[in-house]
């Protein structure tokens, strides 16, 4: 982890990974919290998009 | 309330600025220019610009805290985005929090002995000093999540 730090452009890109990860943490987090009506119908809404 | 609101947001967002902005500072302008400023002239940055910006710093990082949770709180939202059952900024207020604990609980007491701003033992001064660069790389590591989540508030992601 140190060598990541000591280096600015592994810091930044360490930043983005940890940004991507934390949107599918949101979305994951976001599913869980879904009742099965509410996850069908945002099922129904992806696919009318 | 709504000029309330806007009050504490622009609080918010104006401590933000200045606390992300002197982290930024830091870690793209100061500590990579360090090794190339002749040693005659490392104590303008050690002893007069340093302890200038840390102070600006570490208040702007309590304040961002501050006004954040107060917006929160008065928006209705502090308890639900706390326990992430608001995740988007949630997620953003914990790294937020830990990002404005390791400014004044671990970046700050590091700074101070390193920089000599309290007596301490001069061979303890290095070891400070990487701890506070690695701190605040880490701050700078987690400010790009961290604001991705408060923005993702206003337009989300997915």
């Amino acid at each position: 982890m140190a060598k990541i730090l000591e280096d600015l452009k592994l810091t930044i890109i360490a930043g983005v990974v940890l940004t991507v990860v934390m949107i599918f943490v949101t979305e994951a987090i976001y599913d869980s919290q879904m009742s099965a009506p509410e996850a069908a119908a945002a099922d129904m809404m992806q696919q009318v998009n | 309330m709504d000029a309330e609101l806007f009050l504490i947001r622009y609080l918010h967002v104006i401590s933000g600025v200045m606390w992300i902005g002197i982290l930024w500072y830091f870690n793209f302008v100061q500590i990579p220019s360090m090794p190339k400023i002749p040693d005659e002239q490392k104590p303008a940055i050690g002893k007069v610009i340093a302890p200038e910006a840390l102070f600006w710093f570490r208040w702007g990082a309590f304040f961002t805290v501050f006004f954040g949770l107060a917006l929160a709180w008065r928006s209705g939202y502090l308890v639900e985005a706390m326990t992430l059952q608001q995740p988007n900024i949630g997620i953003g207020m914990w790294l937020g929090l830990i990002m404005a604990f390791n400014v004044w609980f671990i970046i700050w007491p590091a700074q101070k002995i390193a920089l000599g701003i309290v007596e301490a033992d001069a061979a303890l001064k290095p070891a400070n000093a990487r701890k506070a660069m690695l701190f605040s790389r880490t701050n700078t590591m987690l400010s790009i999540p961290m604001l991705a989540s408060m923005i993702s508030v206003q337009n989300p992601i997915m």
